[in-house]
């Protein structure tokens, strides 16, 4: 039976291998498609079916959307799990790092256009993403931007449904994940996005918070300490601790490229009682999608040129820390494992904050507020800084988390 | 029936593009015609091989377990074991799914996994006679596979152990789970919102919450019973819910359930066929009311005809000691 399901895919190049399995190339002989196949080792295990895996095609199989990524397939075969995703060439990280592209805009406007719609689409779905960032989008041949990894999504909606607040890698965590929450909605999903649209504006992470602390440190920074009229029920929001009042900046020095709209937009994104944040839906009906410029064609984007062996989908994997062997292609190694020398770099970057000492909650936004728009980070040797994922603290808190849930039924 | 098939979509914005709507609604010709394929199926290979079971792979592949050689020898005419007729396999069906409800509840999960777990089971013998799976192993492969997938995650250990069974089979299993769709959607959530909307119509007359209570309760029973019959592959949740409502107001003669469901359909469905809701809805009574709840003893005989076509060896040696001994195969508290 799993014969002729092994037999519609033809094989070809290893794209990445993770902690849990490999990415392979193939061609669908039944439709001529390339499809990335992700394969994730089983084995006798003690819980059975990988969960992030469980998820992914639990949801997928349900959302199906222009901006989403199709999952084709998911079949058993020799004590591994296969998923059949549709290929994709790129990642909109691999588009904001490549200094060789200007993205104007237009094209900004294009990215996040198709991000929102991919997230509207979910959570129209009643499904939480919950790890947005970069890396996360995939870029298909034709310029489609899809969102991808949906390992820690879940669907929401039903009330007094209690979540762990350990999701998204650290520097797209809403304020009030940070700050403890357990009962959340689309909003996490809308903060990260806004996140991920200033980093397209400013072709560098915007928030790079080293620690939760510091994290929240980076973003009061930004936009100022949030007085209890803007955000009332930040106070009694589990880890909630006071934060000495800083006066944040106009967002207008933050991103001084950006339109007015655009600005408009970010900042009803970037809001800090998640009650008031804009939704999805409503941001792609902002006025900044409608004005000039019109956002680029999918088609039309810049995006990294192919290579001869081309890239694909990454492997999902949510700590790539882990020691990744990264097969091909070169690209690749740099996404998947930018640690070892990198990871030091990002010591020292942290030692030279640290060195700022207890100060580092106040003078942080004097960082990322002059910042020059586009850092070079050949100044520090090579590589920039590497990405926090979710790290491996989080990750078996996270496990731990994500096990624990069931101990608060709920009932329908 | 497709026409109302959406009813209850203000409660589920997602339900029309499900894959449940999509896949797993069928007439009950397909059904019949599924369970006699099945069947079908089981009898031939018992005929050729002498034996039905299929053995899982850690994979999730199939392959027959074949018969040890000296049972094959002797698989003359006669001491050939008997295959199960579609009746008695229906009737083991719903032995099992009785017993989802009693593991459920025993382990205190919520309405929605048991729902869930019940679904799965459906589909599962819809592909396979519970001549090559025993429905006991996947009794608790859904189980399990309900409550990893609606996220109240209980280790296969601690599944198996509560029922006093070996849980490596659960994960052999869970890989059967995968060729179905996961996310189902079960009546209770339909449920609330039909009880919310009923509050909000009978406001003004006041009728006490006390009432809607018991009225809520007795429905979410009703649905519980309804989960156990054909009714929730031929209904979409929406429609399950409205029945049992209905059911739950006959016992509790408090609210006019008729004057309620014309005025929430005009609001609602203007243009909804009304004669159809309530052909659907008679449907699912007469489901309801033929309800078999088969106790061990009921189905002991076909438990052991099963055990003979999965093990043709112990068939051999129970008709040996078929007079010695009243060894019971059904072992489940």
């Amino acid at each position: 039976m799993s014969e002729a399901v092994v037999d519609r895919y033809e094989k070809r190049e290893v794209l990445g291998e993770g902690t849990y399995g490999v990415v392979f190339k193939a061609i669908d002989r039944k439709t001529g498609q390339t499809v990335a196949i992700k394969k994730i080792r089983l084995g006798k295990q003690k819980e059975g079916v990988n969960f992030t895996a469980l998820r992914e095609i639990k949801l997928l199989k349900e959302l199906k959307d222009p901006n989403i990524i199709e999952l084709i397939d998911a079949y058993p075969n020799k004590g591994n799990l296969h998923l059949v995703f549709e290929f994709m060439e790129t990642d909109l990280e691999a588009v904001i790092r490549d200094r060789n592209i200007f993205l104007s805009p237009a094209d900004i406007k294009s990215y996040i256009q198709m991000t929102l719609k991919g997230l509207a689409f979910c959570h129209r779905k009643w499904v939480l993403h919950r790890d947005m960032k970069p890396n996360n989008l995939l870029i298909g041949p034709n310029g489609q931007l899809k969102l991808a990894d949906f390992g820690l999504a879940r669907l929401f909606g039903s009330p007094d449904r209690r979540f762990t607040h350990q999701v998204f890698a650290r520097w797209y965590r809403a304020p009030e994940l940070l700050f403890g929450a357990k009962q959340y909605g689309p909003g996490v999903d809308v903060w990260a996005a806004a996140c991920i649209f200033a980093e397209l504006l400013l072709r560098r992470p915007f928030l790079q918070g080293n620690s939760d602390i510091d994290q929240l440190g980076k973003i009061f920074a930004a936009f100022g300490t949030p007085k209890s009229l803007q955000w009332p029920d930040m106070v009694y929001l589990p880890d909630y601790v006071e934060y000495q009042h800083v006066p944040g900046q106009p967002l207008r020095t933050l991103f001084p490229m950006a339109s007015d709209d655009c600005l408009d937009l970010l900042s009803k994104m970037f809001t800090y009682d998640p009650k008031s944040r804009i939704s999805a839906q409503q941001a792609l009906e902002h006025r900044y999608f409608t004005s000039i410029p019109p956002p680029t064609e999918p088609a039309s984007l810049p995006r990294p040129p192919p290579k001869r062996e081309s890239v694909n989908s990454r492997v999902s994997d949510f700590n790539p820390q882990d020691g990744p062997t990264v097969l091909s292609p070169p690209r690749k190694l740099r996404r998947v494992m930018p640690q070892r020398e990198g990871f030091d770099i990002n010591a020292q970057l942290t030692d030279t904050m640290d060195d700022h000492g207890n100060e580092i909650r106040q003078t942080a936004g004097e960082r990322s507020g002059q910042a020059p728009m586009s850092l070079d980070f050949s100044v520090f040797g090579m590589r920039p800084p590497s990405r926090p994922t979710i790290n491996s603290a989080d990750r078996s808190h996270l496990k731990r988390k994500l096990d624990l849930e069931f101990q608060l039924p709920e009932e329908e | 029936m497709r026409s109302v098939a959406g009813l209850g979509q203000r409660l589920m914005a997602d339900f029309t593009t499900s894959t449940h709507r999509a896949k797993w609604i069928f007439t009950p010709q397909d059904l019949k015609e599924k369970y006699k394929n099945a069947n079908k199926r089981a009898k031939q290979t018992l005929e050729q091989h002498g034996t039905t079971q299929m053995k899982v792979d850690i994979d999730g592949s199939f392959s027959l377990v074949k018969p040890q050689n000296d049972a094959k020898d002797n698989a003359d005419k006669h001491s050939r074991p008997k295959a199960l007729k579609t009746e008695e396999e229906q009737l083991l069906r719903a032995f099992y799914e009785f017993k989802i409800q009693d593991v459920c509840d025993a382990f205190k999960f919520p309405r929605k996994i048991q729902a869930t777990a019940l679904i799965y089971f459906k589909r599962f013998y819809l592909q396979w006679s519970v001549m090559e799976h025993h429905p006991k192993n996947i009794m608790l492969t859904c189980i399990y596979a309900a409550c990893k997938a609606e996220e109240n995650h209980v280790s296969a250990e601690e599944l198996g152990k509560g029922i006093e069974q070996d849980h490596q089979f659960i994960l052999d299993n869970e890989m059967l789970s995968l060729g179905f769709d996961l996310i189902v959607y079960a009546p209770y959530r339909a449920l609330e919102g039909f009880v919310n909307d009923l509050e909000e119509f009978y406001d003004e007359e006041l009728v006490q919450s006390e009432i809607l209570k018991s009225l809520h309760d007795s429905a979410k029973m009703e649905v519980d019973k309804i989960m156990r019959t054909e009714a929730p592959l031929l209904f979409p949740p929406g429609q399950l819910a409205l029945a049992a409502l209905r059911r739950s107001c006959e016992i509790h003669k408090v609210i006019d359930f008729d004057r309620y469901l014309k005025s929430m359909l005009s609001r609602q469905h203007p243009s909804h066929a009304n004669s159809e809701l309530r052909a659907s809805m008679n449907t699912i009574d007469i489901m309801v009311n033929k309800l078999e709840t088969p106790t061990s003893k009921d189905v002991k005989h076909i438990d052991r005809k099963l055990k003979s076509c999965l093990d043709p060896s112990s068939h051999e040696k129970s008709k040996k000691r078929k007079h010695r001994s009243k060894e019971s195969s059904i072992d489940m508290s």
